[in-house]
């Protein structure tokens, strides 16, 4: 803990960080204006930001921080193995209902173990 | 002419001149829509998302002020935890906005494929203030609902979507914060999972081809990447990963008849 940021240096870092968030958001808007959505380089951006977003999910599945990487990872994916199975049971409408399925059964392993 | 060198069609707008003339009879009704659909499952996953962060920095020995500021200003979970990890473990100030803006460069990808399908008097310098509303939670319900919506009502849809989310994720972070230390550890698992489950969820939903395959490339190369080099690992993996479903789909998904979109 004595090394952590204190005080002054705590709300610096903030303030970087919020700033460097908001600009990418910023550049965001800067390059929309210009992007037709119905061109090539939409189609291939669109297809960037799935591969990052899907990244960014894949880690917090295999490689949480904090309590959620007290549980094996086979249990993770047994898990959202079952929730999607519930999710595409029907192709509209299960949002819910499968993310109620993976959310109590988290808990429920968290209460057995 | 081959199929290549049609310009790609968006499915929504042939949608839209068929079928779908009006969803919302004005922008107030579209913004009304939006907080709607935010109340169910997106505000449920970012409020909870948010107590286990607020949870993570009471257990940190962040203070509330802080901890709840981060919410409010900052309103990127991933970046918010790559901020209180690196301030618990002492790095410096300059590194630390250095990993959070590498980590919120999905933003720029997500804005640009997100603003565009706004109708053109409403892609003006006021969305600079609207885009601090974006997140992926609300990113990809947008995704998802402006197939439906027409283009001049989509802003007030989104606006709508992206306040709920950041006003729900104030309180989320708050209540985390108090009641870290006082749930028993397995309900704050349970919250802790909504966030990438409801991600995984969503993806069942993308339609196009051509991102199915990148979200596919993107599970494969992350921890991939992470291992090499966690702070640029998701952008490299875009670029790698969408590079190469980007043109595959045009070298040969789109080749073929039947297949496109």
């Amino acid at each position: 803990m004595n090394a952590s940021l204190q005080g002054w240096g705590l709300w610096i870092a903030l303030a970087g960080a919020t700033i460097g968030t908001y600009i990418c958001r910023a550049i965001g808007v800067l390059l929309a204006k210009r992007i037709n959505q119905d061109s090539e380089i939409f189609r291939y951006l669109s297809a960037v930001t799935y591969a990052m977003v899907a990244a960014l999910v894949v880690r917090m599945v295999l490689m949480p921080i904090g309590l959620l990487s007290t549980v094996p990872v086979w249990i993770r994916l047994l898990i959202c193995a079952l929730s999607i199975g519930v999710m595409v049971s029907k192709p509209t409408h299960r949002l819910v209902p499968a993310l109620l399925t993976g959310t109590v059964l988290m808990l429920a392993y968290g209460l057995i173990r | 002419m081959s199929s290549a060198d049609q310009p790609f069609i968006d499915p929504s707008e042939i949608k839209l001149e068929a079928s779908v003339a009006q969803r919302y009879k004005n922008r107030s009704e579209a913004f009304w829509a939006g907080i709607r659909d935010a109340a169910g499952a997106p505000a449920m996953v970012l409020f909870a998302g948010m107590v286990g962060f607020g949870a993570m920095g009471k257990t940190n020995g962040m203070d509330a002020w802080f901890t709840t500021a981060t919410s409010f200003f900052m309103f990127a979970l991933p970046g918010q935890v790559v901020l209180l990890e690196m301030a618990i473990t002492g790095s410096s100030v300059v590194a630390i906005a250095l990993a959070v803006t590498l980590t919120s460069t999905r933003f720029i990808t997500m804005t640009v494929t997100l603003f565009p399908q706004f109708h053109e008097k409403d892609r003006n310098h006021g969305l600079y203030a609207s885009v601090h509303l974006l997140a992926m939670t609300a990113w990809a319900i947008s995704m998802r609902e402006f197939q439906t919506i027409e283009a001049k009502h989509r802003l007030s849809y989104f606006v709508g979507l992206g306040l709920l989310c950041w006003i729900i994720s104030i309180p989320g972070t708050i209540l985390g914060y108090l009641l870290a230390g006082v749930v028993p550890p397995y309900i704050t698992l349970g919250l802790v999972f909504i966030n990438p489950l409801f991600f995984l969820l969503t993806f069942t939903e993308v339609k196009p081809w051509v991102n199915r395959i990148a979200i596919g490339l993107g599970f494969v190369l992350g921890p991939f990447f992470f291992l090499l080099d966690r702070d640029t690992s998701l952008l490299t993996t875009g670029l790698v990963g969408g590079t190469i479903a980007y043109l595959f789909d045009r070298k040969v998904l789109r080749k073929r008849a039947g297949v496109m979109s």
